[in-house]
């Protein structure tokens, strides 16, 4: 099996797994480096325009990474989506409590 | 003052009719239904959202906080702003959670989670608190416009409170969140054009980036480029220590809900997105485009620091990034920088004002009212609570010198001792209503006590932000880690519910099983 999986059923991408952890990881790290990047960039540094590479590539890896899983998880979830408001506006009616 | 020609004054009423009219064409939208008023019917492709988060976190008070700190601190003070990097890895986390609870608000999300009488008094009490803090940033925001027109056209501020933010509630009134979320979009494209041609002809105005270079170094103030200049691992004002804390309370809040103030706008931005991934990429892109704007920024006041670097007082320099352009843009340019900060001002404005309303309706005369109210008489209680949030804020606004210190104490009693309750309640089973309930109440003793009375009476000396922060975590969690296994967990069949719906992360073992073994899962 590959590293990075890029084909999920429903099931399989409602769990957590290594590709939600490495969006995690990587997530902070771009941020850091586009907004750093960005300013000595701006400046017109040399490092700056490494910095801002590198964040590029991280948010690319990043959604690479994550985006498949994400798409099968909305798919499987809208399908559902209309019987959880259904569920949803009986449950926060708190006059039905028991 | 600032004179303005023809050519300006085209500009502000073009884009005023521009922003105020595309809202109300929205007005037929907005009126179907309770979900179309709050959340544009819950339909929204990515970029929109996105654009509305962008532009809700570019309000007035934005640049004259950025060019506060990036004066103060240069490059290095870029981290104060990082405090929006919750969205790293709420993206990918809470955001899917919250997501897929469908809850209009984190109040209503609170009874999903809790079970029972603690949730529907934290419910109660996350509405009133989010009604109060709307109203507040609403007066806060106003107030700094309000500033700004007294600056450029000599008003009394009260009259640039009064007249944009009602202009703004034009919309907001007709068209609910649709207005909101339209409006953002144009917003944040004109505000983002504005904040590129006054930052770069601000540093053109200071030579160019390579004179900028050049003359800092002349000044001996070169390491106002390195962002990680720090001044020790706990000396001086900007310390190591600060910079850790900082980095963990935003990113680690990711994992949690409420860890920012800005996670309730946000939580209303997810819920309008179309599907999961639409609200995952919404925030992880706005908050991408907040955190590249304050970089910009960033560079423009290290100009106007060569420019003027014998600034003492906060109210000059705070100014920075408006006196760059007002001071350098020609003329027929200063109005399209005015229509500009208008954009930047309402888009902020209303959201606020559309937030407010939600917590007002759906949480408050919804929930505890009128629970068989319709649709119409839902979309008219948002339309007054609208009014009232308007009318509090113009109150707030006018009061707002005297008390900005306290507020600012309850914006900081927000993060501290509850920074790890917010996380606690999406990763942890166990953790239940009353534990969560005994934080809050804890942290409104605690952070009086850390923050103001003990230093007074010489109990202990007074601390840096990041040292009352830790204090505060520690002293909170021996209340509730007590409270939380002294009471009962959540009822099973509740806790079960919430996690088919949401399959939230972290320590939910037990919660599985008995999903596993009810064929839910």
């Amino acid at each position: 099996m590959a590293f990075i999986r890029r084909q999920w059923t429903p099931r399989e991408a409602d769990e957590w797994t290594r590709e939600d952890w490495i969006a995690i990881v990587l997530s902070p790290f771009a941020y850091a480096a586009l907004m750093v990047g960005t300013a000595l960039s701006v400046m017109l540094m040399p490092v700056g325009y490494v910095i801002l590479a590198a964040g590029v590539v991280l948010t690319l890896v990043m959604h690479w990474v994550i985006n498949p899983k994400l798409s099968t998880v909305s798919d499987e979830y809208e399908k559902k989506q209309k019987a959880y408001l259904e569920e949803l506006e009986r449950q926060v009616k708190w006059e039905d409590e028991p | 003052m600032v004179v303005l020609s023809f050519l300006d004054w085209f500009w502000i009423v073009a884009f005023l009719l521009l922003m105020v009219g595309s809202g109300i064409l929205f007005y037929r939208l907005g009126k179907r239904s309770e979900a179309d008023f709050f959340l544009a019917g819950r339909g929204l492709p990515w970029w929109l959202p996105a654009s509305s988060v962008y532009a809700t976190h570019t309000a007035t008070d934005t640049p004259m906080w950025v060019s506060g700190v990036i004066y103060k601190h240069g490059l290095a003070g870029l981290w104060y702003t990082f405090f929006s990097a919750w969205c790293a890895i709420s993206a990918f986390v809470s955001a899917r959670i919250f997501r897929r609870s469908l809850a209009y608000t984190q109040a209503e999300w609170q009874t999903l989670r809790f079970g029972g009488l603690p949730s529907h008094l934290l419910r109660g009490w996350t509405a009133g608190w989010q009604v109060f803090m709307n109203m507040f940033i609403l007066g806060w925001v106003g107030i700094a416009m309000g500033k700004i027109c007294h600056y450029l056209f000599g008003w009394h501020p009260f009259v640039g409170l009064m007249v944009f933010s009602a202009a703004c509630a034009v919309y907001v009134l007709a068209a609910g969140y649709w207005g909101v979320v339209m409006a953002d979009f144009q917003q944040g494209i004109i505000a983002f054009v504005a904040i590129l041609i006054v930052s770069f002809w601000g540093i053109a105005a200071a030579g160019g980036p390579a004179a900028i270079v050049t003359k800092l170094e002349a000044l001996g103030q070169a390491h106002r480029l390195n962002p990680f200049a720090f001044t020790g691992w706990f000396g001086g004002d900007f310390p190591i220590a600060w910079f850790l804390t900082m980095v963990v309370i935003a990113v680690i809040g990711g994992f949690g809900m409420g860890t920012s103030i800005d996670w309730y706008a946000e939580a209303q931005r997810i819920q309008s997105a179309r599907s999961v991934k639409d609200a995952a990429w919404c925030i992880w892109s706005g908050t991408a485009l907040v955190l590249m704007r304050n970089a910009i920024w960033g560079a423009a006041v290290l100009g106007f620091f060569v420019l003027y670097p014998d600034l003492t007082e906060v109210k000059d320099y705070e100014m920075a990034w408006f006196r760059l352009g007002f001071d350098n843009l020609p003329a027929g340019m200063l109005g399209f920088f005015f229509a500009a900060i208008v954009a930047i001002h309402i888009s902020t404005i209303s959201t606020h004002l559309n937030l407010g309303a939600v917590y007002m309706t759906r949480d408050l005369y919804h929930h505890y009212l009128r629970p068989e109210a319709d649709e119409r008489q839902l979309v008219w209680v948002g339309r007054l609570s609208t009014l009232l949030l308007l009318l509090g804020s113009f109150v707030f606004g006018s009061i707002m010198e005297n008390i900005t210190e306290w507020l600012i104490f309850a914006l900081w009693i927000m993060a501290a001792g509850v920074w790890l309750p917010n996380i606690l309640q999406v990763v942890w089973w166990r953790f239940n209503g009353w534990a969560y309930l005994a934080s809050w109440i804890a942290n409104l003793v605690l952070s009086w006590l850390v923050v103001w009375v003990l230093p007074a009476f010489g109990v202990i000396p007074a601390l840096q932000d990041y040292q009352q922060f830790w204090l505060l975590m520690v002293l909170g969690a021996l209340v509730y880690v007590p409270v939380t296994f002294l009471t009962k967990p959540e009822d099973m069949k509740h806790l079960v519910k919430y996690y088919v719906m949401s399959r939230p992360i972290g320590w939910w073992g037990p919660v599985r099983r008995e999903a596993e073994k009810l064929g839910l899962l």
